[in-house]
């Protein structure tokens, strides 16, 4: 498709009606600046310090005597410390970010005491420090998830209900008759985490559970985490910024519908497959199977919802970048979820358990799915709160690729060595030390690949920080990916 | 830094002007092929929720129901499984591993600090009321076992748990081993004992212990051959009655 | 979607069901379990644990153990961890009622250790002061040997030493006292404990299974206690390096000191291979956390039978007489005056 023919403006729209809704747009997004700002700030900072910890955990996982012997630089303290960095710091704070910005664009309201946000996320930054701290001094629960020690919840809580009552009022207050698709999923996201996190802090502290039971609640709280927290706000992002970027309507609001309903109603079914074969009755792992599969029901219908949406607008992705981060985001969600299903089924289940398979599952879903999204859609919002353009337009291009080739080495290794893992350890005539040896150079491969999205993510780090620092570039013109032809451009 | 200082909204917020306008969303039906898709993925999870969730209860941890018949023959049962008749002794061992181990320790050298020893330890090897006292009712507080203080574990009481025979036996256990060589112990001692104590709700301080005579349970046994050591001599040749 | 109610009903509805079907179901099913016990009561399984086992369980979860190591047997049909003499029948809810928090873990970059205490030696050998396992000290009965190996004195072929543990003095600071003072705390369940050595103790402790396919770490070097006792475990957790070369298990130094030698040679110290031991003149003991974790590893035992599960009455890996450990059966050798248990 010619760029020319990209439009600018829907030409349904009246000049003065566009005006006005230009200005509440500005009058939003002043009011948001500084809590959204500092949430980014606090999320670049976590996203930093969790890609150093995992280049430790990449690391010594085949060279293990690196930096040995200091406690708190163990492997086992080391790897939880990386993971509740990467969930509690960098992707709850990003995509808690990008969701008060959504609302409060969607709602057509201004953020009133955006301080208390501002309270809020210090909070939480500091529930976050403090657990981090604990789990590397050896105070971590033991819990898989929920790493951090009882008093950080209680600080993570306090915060929470700083930084979420506000979102829920401002939909409260919103203007406007329909309720967007995006704000369905926002508001599933804001009330399904405390919810969540309750739960889970119930279930295996204040009144613990027997037995077997801590790991299901675990796997529950896990795997509804990555679905009902960071999937909601990931899947709400991509239904506000494709159709934003490019200028047309989502293609079907029936696809939409069943699309989230069965997504909430499914998704959250799943935990359990991570806990195949185990000492469970089996009508709960099965349970948790069944769901998987029918996943698969959201994850067509939002995949084509959003494919018949960018139908005939592919090429903009040459230039967008907000675009290409958020459809590489949308389509990992589709390659997750399948691989997913793959891995839960029974036969298949028997050979990965146990394997470096589940790790590639995670970070398919939290990084190559929540974090390409959420850096999709800070490639859009941030422009709009410090009023610059992005400096280099080369350096996202480099963000880009160092990360997508990044998170696409690493699921490939360490899927096929997981693999090839699990068929050393189900072959019992083999000791099993073989199974090490043989994902022992699919784990080198890997820190390969994490050398890559270290390199992506020091990069949008830099990059963010020019444009926090008033650096960007002043311009009417967004920041492309590559340069448009036509004078007349299009996109943002 | 600049944000926003100007007063014409308009000339800062360039990207808010260029943008378009807020998402909206399209009508277009349901494509039959995807309502297929559906039909696909409900038949398919539905089949596999019916087959393998080992009927729905909570013992059945097999998908298919039961499990299915082994791989490999299994192994002869037990060896006649016979019964071979136990000494008291040795009844009392299975009973100190199964209970008391865990604090104890095998070796009866308890833990520093935490849980005393029953080796050479003057309660065990004195008369038999005490440790008899203690193992029914319990223990709190602290207590100086051979000149150590140890105070920071709660002995609970077996009362309910074990029968006068089983105490008798541990007791006995204990009294001859690791070098202790004190009378055994019988369920009759042991049953008059509960009865006296019967209306003793709670554990016992060491305070109550030694407030009570370091005698033997009366309808002590008739000592086999060989005097029976008095309390607190550890030293004399084994008296008690061997298997 | 025009109406708040319908969206929020929905929102909660969709997290209720997931919850109540997921979490409290299955609590009414399995969250209530009790122990299994004979009909006498001596044989109650599973049983809480206390002390040093209570105490390891949080070094275990500080140190991230899990993230490496599994706690759960697969059933046979299933997976082939019980060929892989990982247990003896699979796991199941109620091997887990009494721990907190269980470990189940899901990944196994290290073996799976739900019976990592049941497949320690029958005996423990005294480390010597020497450090190296002497013939004397091979066949001779230290403070905790199973007490059904105890009872059989006549069917075991390790001579006189194999006596009940009163006769060695009963002294810490024996030579002939197990390493650490607490290793044993924690057994689970008394005489089904021992699965894996099940056959008359005095057999030798150089590398149990070796000699089996499929058995775990088939390396046993020369002059380390014999595998998966618990100064073996102080081994593997100080250099596991020293124990196969090609591990990636991180060593746990911290959980270790080096100190002088006070006169004598601790028994607890260390029995370390050249490249790993301390200079002439100095010892590794563990501390007290070091030990905790240990005491609860060696009480990690599955193998005692439960109704509801099948055990697979498979040989004991080791090179001597298989005894039955069938469901039911003491793994005591079967011979006559041998505690058959009463189940």
């Amino acid at each position: 498709m010619n760029t020319t023919e990209i439009p600018l403006k829907d030409p349904a729209v009246s000049a003065a009606a566009g005006d006005t809704e230009q200005l509440e747009r500005a009058y939003i997004d002043a009011s948001t600046r500084v809590p959204v700002l500092m949430f980014y700030t606090s999320a670049i900072a976590w996203l930093i310090v969790g890609t150093v910890l995992a280049m430790l955990v990449s690391f010594k996982l085949h060279s293990p005597d690196l930096l040995g012997d200091i406690s708190f630089l163990t492997w086992g303290r080391l790897r939880p410390a990386h993971m509740n960095v990467m969930v509690y710091g960098w992707a709850s704070m990003a995509g808690m970010g990008t969701a008060v910005w959504l609302m409060a664009r969607l709602c057509r309201t201004t953020l009133r005491f955006p301080l208390l946000l501002v309270a809020g996320g210090a909070f939480w930054n500091l529930g976050v420090l403090i657990g981090v701290g604990a789990i590397l001094l050896g105070d971590s629960t033991g819990f898989q998830w929920l790493e951090f020690p009882r008093y950080v919840a209680v600080i993570l809580f306090v915060a929470y209900t700083l930084m979420a009552s506000w979102a829920v009022l401002m939909f409260r207050h919103r203007r406007g008759q329909q309720i967007y698709i995006t704000q369905w999923y926002l508001l599933g996201a804001f009330l399904w985490f405390p919810w969540l996190y309750a739960a889970g802090q119930l279930m295996l502290f204040v009144v613990p559970v027997q037995g077997v039971l801590q790991s299901a609640v675990t796997w529950w709280y896990a795997n509804n985490l990555l679905f009902l927290w960071f999937g909601a706000i990931a899947l709400g992002t991509a239904y506000y910024m494709i159709p934003k970027v490019i200028g047309r309507p989502v293609y079907s609001y029936h696809l939409a519908t069943i699309g989230f309903w069965t997504y909430a109603l499914f998704s959250s079914w799943t935990g359990m497959t991570r806990l195949v074969d185990g000492p469970f009755p089996a009508w709960m792992i099965t349970a948790s199977i069944a769901a998987t599969i029918l996943t698969m029901i959201p994850v067509a219908t939002v995949g084509l919802n959003h494919h018949l949406t960018m139908q005939g607008y592919f090429p903009l992705l040459r230039y967008s970048p907000t675009l290409r981060f958020t459809v590489f985001g949308a389509m990992s969600y589709t390659i997750f979820s399948v691989i997913g299903v793959l891995i839960s089924l029974r036969s298949v289940a028997s050979y990965v358990d146990f394997t470096e398979v589940s790790v590639a599952y995670s970070h398919l879903g939290l990084y190559a799915f929540f974090t390409m999204t959420i850096f999709g859609s800070m490639y859009y919002i941030v422009p709009r709160l410090v009023g610059r353009e992005w400096r280099y337009g080369s350096l996202i291009k480099l963000h880009f690729w160092a990360s997508a080739y990044g998170i696409g080495l690493m699921t490939l290794m360490l899927l096929a060595g997981g693999f090839l893992q699990g068929a050393n350890l189900e072959n019992p005539t083999l000791p099993f030390s073989e199974s090490i040896e043989t994902v022992l150079p699919y784990l080198r491969g890997r820190s390969v690949a994490g050398i890559l999205m270290t390199v992506a993510n020091f990069i949008f780090a830099y990059h963010f920080g020019l444009m926090l620092l008033g650096l960007g570039r002043t311009s009417t013109v967004p920041t492309f990916l590559n340069p448009v032809e036509a004078e007349t451009s299009g996109g943002h | 830094m600049d944000y926003g200082e100007q007063s014409d909204v308009q000339q800062v917020h360039a990207a808010v002007q260029r943008e378009k306008r807020e998402p909206r969303v399209g009508a277009e039906p349901l494509s039959i092929w995807l309502i297929a898709v559906y039909g696909l993925a409900i038949f398919f999870g539905g089949a596999y929720l019916g087959r393998y969730s080992g009927n729905f209860t909570s013992g059945g941890l097999d998908p298919m129901g039961s499990p299915p018949a082994p791989k490999k023959a299994v192994a002869g049962g037990p060896a006649g499984g016979e019964q071979a008749e136990l000494s008291p002794r040795d009844r009392g061992k299975k009973i100190f591993a199964a209970n008391c181990q865990t604090c104890h320790q095998a070796n009866g050298l308890g833990v520093p600090g935490q849980y005393p020893p029953l080796a050479g330890s003057e309660f065990t090897i004195g008369g038999s009321r005490r440790p008899a006292m203690i193992v029914l009712k319990g223990l709190q507080g602290p207590v100086t076992v051979k000149g150590q203080q140890y105070g920071t574990a709660v002995m609970q009481p077996w009362d309910k748990t074990l029968t006068d025979q089983k105490i008798a036996d541990v007791l006995t256990y204990e009294r001859s081993e690791w070098g202790n060589n004190a009378t055994p112990v019988t369920a009759e001692q042991i049953a008059a004992l509960r009865k006296e104590l019967a209306s003793r709700a709670e554990s016992f301080t060491e305070h109550d212990i030694l407030a009570v005579p370091d005698e033997e349970l009366p309808g002590a046994p008739a000592p086999a051959a060989g005097a029976a050591p008095k309390p607190g001599e550890a030293a004399k040749p084994p008296a008690p009655p061997k298997p | 979607m025009k109406g708040l109610t319908p969206l929020f009903l929905g929102i909660f509805g969709t997290f209720a069901f997931s919850w109540i079907g997921l979490t409290v179901i299955p609590t009414w099913q399995i969250g209530h379990l009790n122990p299994e016990s004979d009909e006498e009561g001596t044989d109650i399984y599973p049983r809480p644990q206390s002390g040093m086992f209570e105490r390891g369980e949080h070094v275990y979860a500080a140190n991230g153990c899990v993230y490496c190591h599994s706690q759960q047997v697969r059933a046979d049909y299933i997976a082939d961890d019980i060929e892989r003499k990982w247990g003896n029948r699979r796991s199941a809810p109620r091997d887990y009622i009494f721990d907190r928090p269980v470990f189940l873990g899901n990944m196994r970059m290290g073996q799976d250790l739900a019976n990592i205490g049941a497949r320690a030696p029958a005996q423990e050998e005294s480390p010597s002061p020497a450090g190296a396992a002497s013939p004397a000290a091979q066949g001779a009965a230290v403070s905790s040997p199973p007490p059904s190996q105890a009872t059989s004195p006549a069917s075991s072929p390790a001579a006189a030493p194999v006596a009940s543990p009163g006769t060695s003095p009963a002294s810490a600071a024996s030579p002939n006292a197990s390493a650490p003072p607490g290793q044993r705390t924690g057994v689970a369940s008394p005489s089904p404990g021992q699965m894996a050595n099940a056959t008359p103790g005095g057999s030798s402790p150089a590398a149990p299974s070796a000699q089996t396919p499929g058995a775990p770490w088939p390396i046993q070097t020369a002059g380390l206690p014999p595998m998966y006792s618990a100064a073996w475990h102080h081994v593997h957790l100080y250099a596991p390096r020293s124990i196969n070369p090609d591990s990636n298990m991180p060593s746990y130094r911290f959980l270790y000191e080096k100190r002088r030698i006070g006169g004598q040679r601790s028994a607890e110290a260390l029995q370390l291979s050249s490249s790993d031991a301390p200079p002439e003149g100095w010892e590794v003991v563990p501390t007290y956390d070091a030990k905790c974790v240990v005491a609860y590893l060696m009480g990690l035992n599955q193998s005692h039978p439960l109704k509801e599960v099948r055990s697979v009455g498979g040989a004991p890996p080791t090179g001597t007489a298989p005894a039955p450990a069938a469901p039911g059966a003491s793994p005591a050798p079967a011979t006559g005056g041998s505690p058959a248990a009463p189940k």
